[in-house]
């Protein structure tokens, strides 16, 4: 298991260097002069036009695009991710400030859609055919076809604005001391985000589990005389839930990416919101780091969920 | 009432119910498993062996039912337990399931569950079945592998499904089986899977067992050699019915049904040589939602008679104590013309 990991690891490297490259590319490509994120507003400030064409220099922007890309990705591995075009600030500094409100969001939301999605996905599988499955199946499809900013608008109207339970957007206020004080600004939007994710969470559970309480193991089980729970528990959803894994496992990029809609809509100050800040203003490098953390996180999720599936299922290879 | 009995299995009907037809996948079937003796069940593809097989266990699909009027009675040491009146899978089947009842599958790649150890899924029968401890059952998974004769049992007990080869992974599934001392040991065809030498080799470890532990066997197989060399008694299942059963002696030197006689005719036997005619059984296997009105083999018989074969299924008629045949051609007085 150790080697596989640090095989697994390894791969990872060629895939953030395309990845890393395509996003140099891209930022190369979008109109602008990179000096200005390149360096600190404050050193600019005051600086002549040759002075200018010095520092260009110096950071190497005239070199070739190949050289100049490691360079970049030098400093990026350094921690050194620019400056944003608007305010002039690290983008480094940015990103963290928005991800504590991102990850508090998508962790609660993971969370509410991992266990309400498998256990009603549970549910309705072992229940196939009867009242409760069908009424889980319409719910789940309406679910899947809800966009997730109708039902955040729906949410916020109703209970935010009608029955007045929550505040209406935002995470902190001046009057809150303690951190747990933001807990009812947070239960809003991560409802709804965790129901909106609940839904294909349980479609794919109850899929998978159909899938297997069919298989002839199940028969064999039950021909020992295991009791039903047994079967159904310990021998269908323990093998049911390794695709399940899987398709949690995509979702993880979220805990640092962000939800854009869901953010947008609630105010909440996380990544998502300042992804969308930053294409309104025309901040492309801001864009650029942005998307560079979302393919890390997408990367990480990946290695992530090997790692889960060959800890689940001992028929993964792992020499 | 004979003692030797075990269990008895009485105008056994079980049909399946689809897009609201009704198969019916068995249609009033007979015979007896004898205390300690190899009851081998024979027929063609699709004539409801498994079922039979599964309906005995209530290991049935969900869109098939045991209809009223069958019985199926097990005589255990405790009194008689009618088998097609208990739930599903309610408290009485689940206490002789695996313990008085076991199993064999035909296809040992896909009847272990491949995310747990060999010794997990032994030692979970006698979890249910033994007032055995954690300890004691790891121990008892150890030596029913080396009873099945598998090589270094302590380490492979340890090991999952995939890294088993075919044949191991049945003698795992019969060891599972044996874990509590069935009294009878039901093998859906459990060697098809396997190529020849390791069938050999399983059925040598079945009738080991069954000599060795007095289990009563139901053997579901294709092979008449096998049936020929294992077999006390046969019974020989044609569209959901017995047409035919009786000692291995009765069915295979007298065959009596034109269907078991074409059936022996049908098969090479191992070891007879190259020059046997073989001649297979004319026409095809009628549709089980279609199926003939009379004789169910009729359309297929050499010896059909109109007015007789094709009115209604005969009866059995016994030729002897232990020999019974369900074909016109043996009821007295049917017109059959004897
Ligand atoms: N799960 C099921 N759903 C619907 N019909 C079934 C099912 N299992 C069996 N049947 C039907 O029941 C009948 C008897 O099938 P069964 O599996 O008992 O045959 P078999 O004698 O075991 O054949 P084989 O030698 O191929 O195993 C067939 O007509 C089959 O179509
Ligand atoms: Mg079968």
């Amino acid at each position: 298991m150790f080697a596989y990991t640090i095989r697994r690891f390894l791969t990872l490297i060629p895939m953030i260097l395309i990845m890393t490259f395509l996003i140099f590319l891209g930022m190369d490509l979008t109109p602008g002069d990179a000096v200005s994120f390149m360096a600190s507003p404050e050193a600019m400030a005051n600086m002549s036009q040759a002075q200018l064409a010095q520092l260009r220099e110096s950071l190497g922007l005239n070199d070739p695009f190949f050289m100049r890309y490691l360079t970049w990705l030098g400093g990026v591995l350094h921690g050194d991710f620019g400056y944003s075009l608007t305010s002039g600030v690290p983008i480094k500094d940015i990103v963290l400030s928005r991800i504590p409100a991102t990850l508090e969001l998508s962790v609660a939301a993971l969370l509410i859609s991992t266990f309400l999605g498998t256990i009603l996905g549970l549910v309705s599988a072992v229940r196939k055919g009867r009242p409760v499955d069908h009424i889980l199946t319409i719910t789940g499809m309406i679910g899947v076809s809800i966009p997730e900013f109708f039902l955040g608008l729906v949410a916020l109207l109703l209970f935010a604005i009608n029955l007045n339970w929550f505040p209406i957007g935002g995470r902190l206020r001046p009057e809150y001391t303690v951190y747990w004080d933001h807990m009812k600004n947070l239960i809003l939007p991560a409802l709804v985000l965790g129901v909106t994710m609940t839904a294909g969470v349980m479609r794919y559970t109850r899929s998978s589990m159909l899938d297997t309480i069919n298989k002839d193991y199940i028969k064999t089980a039950r021909s020992k005389g295991l009791p039903e729970w047994r079967i159904n528990l310990v021998h269908g959803f323990r093998v049911a839930l390794t695709p399940v894994v899987v398709l949690i496992g995509f979702r993880l990029p979220i805990l640092i990416g962000g939800s854009v809609v869901i953010e947008q809509i609630f105010q909440w100050p996380g990544v998502g919101n300042e992804f969308l800040g930053a294409v309104r203003s025309q901040n492309y490098p801001l864009v650029m780091m942005i998307a560079l953390f979302s393919v890390f996180a997408v990367l990480i999720a990946s290695f992530i969920i090997d790692l889960l599936t060959a800890a689940l299922d001992p028929r993964v290879q792992l020499d | 009432m004979d003692s030797d009995v075990l269990v008895r299995v009485k105008n056994l009907q079980t049909f399946f119910y689809q897009n609201g037809r009704c198969n019916k996948a068995v249609n009033g079937v007979s015979f007896d498993i004898k205390r300690g003796k190899t009851l081998c069940v024979v027929g063609e593809s699709g004539c409801g062996k498994s079922v039979t097989a599964s309906s005995i266990m209530q290991l049935l699909p969900e869109l098939s039912r045991i209809e009223k009027g069958s019985e199926i009675t097990y005589f255990s040491e405790k009194g008689e337990i009618r088998i097609d009146q208990q739930k599903r899978n309610g408290k009485v089947m689940r206490s002789l399931r695996g313990s008085e009842f076991a199993m064999v599958f035909q296809d040992p790649m896909t009847s272990l569950n491949p995310v747990y150890t060999i010794g997990y899924q032994l030692a979970e029968n006698l979890q249910y079945h033994t007032p055995l401890n954690r300890k004691e059952r790891k121990k008892r998974s150890v030596g029913l592998l080396r009873d099945m004769g598998i090589p270094l049992p302590e380490e492979r007990v340890d090991e999952y499904p995939h890294q088993f080869s075919g044949g191991m992974r049945q003698r795992a599934m019969i060891a599972m089986a044996m874990a509590c001392n069935p009294k009878v040991l039901i093998a859906d065809e459990p060697t098809t899977a396997l190529d020849v030498t390791i069938q050999a080799q399983v059925f040598d470890l079945i009738m080991k067992l069954k000599k060795d532990r007095n289990t009563a066997i139901m053997l579901i197989t294709h092979d008449m050699g096998v049936v020929s060399e294992l077999a006390d008694d046969v019974v020989v299942m044609y569209m959901g019915n017995v047409v035919e059963a009786g000692t291995l002696e009765d069915v295979f030197r007298s065959p009596s049904h034109p269907y078991t006689v074409a059936l022996l005719r049908s098969i090479p036997i191992l070891g007879k040589g190259r020059d046997q005619d073989i001649n297979p059984i004319r026409g095809v296997t009628p549709d089980p939602y279609d199926r003939p009105s009379g004789c169910q083999f009729a359309p297929r018989c050499d010896f059909f008679k109109e007015g007789v074969c094709d009115k209604c299924m005969p009866d059995a008629t016994s030729l002897s104590k232990t020999h019974s045949v369900r074909c016109w051609k043996f009821v007295g007085g049917s017109g059959y013309g004897n």
